[in-house]
């Protein structure tokens, strides 16, 4: 009964919805009037939507096994946080959740925006387009409220034991909010083509949204790769898999947007820019959506996709996008700046790493899709791996860095003299060719990436450590935002460079009371403990372990595997000791028929500064939604 | 130029659009659907209301075999689909899949029985012999050779799509 309380009120939404987004197309010819129903009627349905989803994670931790999703996803014996995040551990619920999310950003944006803004009943109305469109999605092709009554059951499945984890539960809520985050500079920037009246600054507007969504969504994608990390057991903090990737496109072109947005807000120069990066974005985002529901892609997946869903995505996701390029087709020739871009000014240097950004995008996508192409055209399959993007995203890191230090010293709308003998920028590149050089012959590497990781990295560092020193002791102006959110970018190259480059592991055979020695510590493996716990038998190594240098210091590591009852899954629960430079990372393997053991060590280096150097960017992000209000 | 630039801009994403459009519109290889032929392997089970033994003789010219256990959610799920069968006069063998008889039959008194009898493979040998991985998983059998193995659940897609095809090309089920 509740259920269908639950359900009548997500129907009810959509309806709102539809209207609201009805009401919005009549704003041109009648009064303002209309133009406040397309707001209210937009709140009701939010909140209608809002409360749908309540009354479905009460349901959820009620354990109600009427409804097919929960009985699939959960079971009673979860603790109430799991039961929760349960319900987006596969697709309608999910779908569900962000959903939600869109709608009540949406509804905030609708809260916040005053009602005078020009702009707000046509782009309320494009959100409401939007919602319905999903809504339908989730009501006709992936409905959770699908019933199994008569009968139910009496207990649920388990959902699968790597996904019980919290850094995997709070995770996608953080990349939904994310992506739906973008959806404002969409709608807002399709409005503003549509009304093709260019003296609105939807510039202000729009970046405080962009900066959020940016930092939620980076936050998203830090959580899910500090996951991986650590429960997946293969020690590595990126694979580039494609799900991986498709959150990666719209957050570099997010990253282009904010940058972009933060050039046209001081100049006219990059309107056209700024707007086709706000649609691709948002694109991007429902092209990622698109790309992981319908299945496309991970076509191994033990579930029967349905095709339908796939053809919905597709359909809604390209009248949305190619709609709104349409209007951006329409009215690009008024976009276009007259005044031509000096070379050497600071909005040159962002143009550049706006190009470079796109390319990096288009390089990602080109590998996410080719064998998809390759498998259309010769029936084969392939798939494109890491040394692929490696070597192609590692170069525009590069060039894009250089850049961006271009810029740091330049001015707005005039050419800037850069290289002189005692200018900052000689200065860094002087000193950091310095400090790369130091590092490639202390740590004996002297692979081309490995120098210009860390040249780029210290580039950017002392670049930016000399402009606080300068700015600070002649008491300038400076952005305090950005210099903190490009030294995080500074670590993060140093960072994926040194781990790259030093990071090393190695496979050994022993037995309980061996040892095994390498350069730096000795590994006792004292004994094995088996535990037996509520949902899951486990095995447990106990190792102790010595340094070998003068600090003797002395630590035990668990790594373990587990056998689950519900689901007869193995996972491997890898023992990682972490140290401020390196972690040490256990995994257990299989057992031999001699009784040895199958142990993986790895050593990894600067791995925790990586996800160090993204909180860095995130908060950076967040002081320049502070930053001083941006004239134009 | 700005004519150029409206054109590419509108053409990528038409392209990119009519591409996957293709792609989820071609026919395409189901993931679970297996079609290679086997015979099924001899075999001698009780069934699951301990009754009678049988054996590879006793099964029907023509059926569907499906993998089911009561503990199995997904075979719950895949139940009602299996009663329509039923209704529409599939012949459907049940292999009970490591379950104990009990339960097993509590299972069928409560949501009702789609099968003309069920195998009793407590110790899952003629499912290991037969190829399963887990329940649910179902067969097209005829005359004592596996035309369509498929793992995971049966609904009107998969049923639709990969048993329909080939009941028809064998002219089963008449």
């Amino acid at each position: 009964m509740i259920a269908e309380v639950s359900h009548f009120f997500l129907v009810t939404a959509s309806g709102l919805f539809l209207l609201s987004f009805i009401f919005s197309t009549l704003t041109y010819k009648t009064n303002h009037n209309i133009e406040i129903l397309v707001s209210r009627v937009f709140s009701y349905g939010s909140y209608f939507v809002f409360v749908s989803f309540l009354i479905y994670i009460w349901l959820s931790i009620q354990s109600d096994f009427s409804i097919r999703y929960i009985a699939e996803h959960s079971n009673k014996d979860l603790a109430v946080f799991y039961k929760i995040s349960s319900i987006w551990s596969a697709h309608e619920g999910s779908m569900f959740l962000w959903i939600v999310f869109l709608s009540l950003w949406s509804q905030f944006f609708n809260f916040k925006l005053p009602q005078a803004d020009l702009l707000k009943a046509p782009s309320i109305g494009i959100l409401s387009f939007i919602i319905f469109g999903f809504l339908i999605f989730l009501l006709f092709t992936s409905n959770p409220y699908d019933s199994l009554l008569p009968i139910a059951p009496a207990n649920g499945a388990d959902i699968n034991p790597i996904l019980q984890d919290p850094a995997l539960a709070i995770h996608p809520p953080f990349l939904y909010l994310g992506y739906v985050g973008f959806v404002i500079a969409f709608a807002y920037n399709t409005a503003f083509l549509i009304k093709g009246d260019l003296d609105i600054n939807w510039e202000k507007i729009i970046r405080p949204w962009s900066l959020i969504a940016w930092i939620l969504l980076t936050i998203g994608i830090t959580l899910g790769s500090w996951w991986a990390y650590y429960e997946l057991g293969w020690g590595g903090y990126w694979f580039w898999d494609p799900v991986e990737n498709v959150a990666l496109m719209p957050w570099m072109a997010g990253t282009a947007l904010i940058h972009s947005l933060y050039v046209s807000s001081r100049s006219n120069s990059l309107r056209s820019w700024t707007i086709l990066l706000s649609i691709s974005v948002f694109s991007l985002s429902l092209f990622g959506a698109f790309i992981v529901r319908s299945g496309i892609i991970d076509s191994v997946h033990a579930f029967a996709n349905d095709p339908q869903r796939g053809l919905y995505l597709l359909l809604f996701s390209g009248i949305l996008i190619i709609s709104s390029l349409a209007f951006y087709a329409l009215r690009f020739p008024k976009l276009v700046s007259s005044n031509l871009i000096k070379p050497k000014s600071k909005e040159s240097f962002l143009s550049i790493n706006n190009i470079l950004f796109v390319t990096a995008i288009f390089a990602v996508m080109l590998g996410v899709l080719y064998p998809l192409i390759f498998d259309f055209i010769y029936e084969e399959r392939i798939s494109v791996g890491p040394p692929y993007y490696n070597t192609i995203i590692a170069p525009i890191a590069f060039l894009s860095s250089i850049f961006l230090v271009f810029s740091v010293g330049s001015s707005w709308q005039r050419s800037s003299k850069l290289f002189f003998i005692y200018s900052p920028l000689s200065l860094s590149i002087l000193l950091s060719i310095f400090v790369a050089c130091f590092i490639a012959f202390k740590l004996q590497n002297f692979e081309w990436w490995f120098i210009g990781g860390n040249f780029s990295g210290f580039l950017i560092l002392i670049r930016y450590l000399l402009l606080v020193i300068n700015n600070i002791s002649k008491k300038m102006y400076f952005n305090k935002a950005s210099a903190i959110a490009h030294a995080g970018l500074g670590i993060l190259l140093i960072s994926i460079s040194i781990n790259a480059g030093l990071s090393y592991e190695k496979i050994i055979n022993i037995k309980a009371g061996d040892s095994f020695q390498d350069d730096m510590y000795t590994f006792n493996l004292l004994d094995f403990e088996l535990i037996n716990e509520d949902n899951f038998d486990s095995i447990k190594a106990k190792f102790l372990i010595k340094s070998n240098d003068a600090s003797e210091q002395v630590f035990y590591m668990f790594p373990e595997k587990r056998k689950y009852f519900i689901r007869g899954q193995i996972t491997s629960e890898s023992a990682i000791q972490i140290t401020p430079f390196k972690d040490i990372y256990i995994t257990l393997g299989d057992q031999l028929d001699n009784g040895h053991w199958v142990v993986n060590i790895q050593y990894n280096y600067f791995i925790r500064w990586i996800w160090i150097s993204a909180i860095i960017m995130c908060l950076g992000s967040l002081m320049a939604i502070k930053e001083r209000s941006i004239k134009k | 130029m700005k004519i150029f630039i409206r054109l590419v801009i509108l053409i990528i994403p038409i392209v990119g659009f009519v591409f996957f459009y293709n792609l989820l519109t071609e026919d395409k290889f189901y993931p679970g659907a297996n079609f290679d032929r086997f015979n099924v392997p001899v075999f001698a089970l009780d069934d699951i209301t301990s009754q009678k033994i049988y054996t590879k003789d006793d099964l029907n010219d023509e059926l569907l075999l499906n993998v089911w256990a009561s503990w199995c959610i997904t075979c719950r799920v895949e139940h009602g689909f299996l009663m329509e069968l039923k209704q529409e006069g599939f012949l459907i063998t049940g292999l009970n899949y490591k379950d104990e008889s009990t339960d097993a039959n509590n299972w069928l008194n409560l949501y009702g029985n789609p099968y003309s009898f069920s195998l009793h493979d407590i110790k899952g040998s003629l499912a290991l012999d037969m190829g399963v991985t887990g329940a649910p998983e179902t067969f097209l059998i005829k005359n004592g050779e596996v035309l369509v193995h498929y793992s995971g659940e049966v609904n009107l897609a998969v049923w639709d799509n990969v048993f329909y095809p080939v009941i028809k090309e064998n002219k089963m089920f008449r």
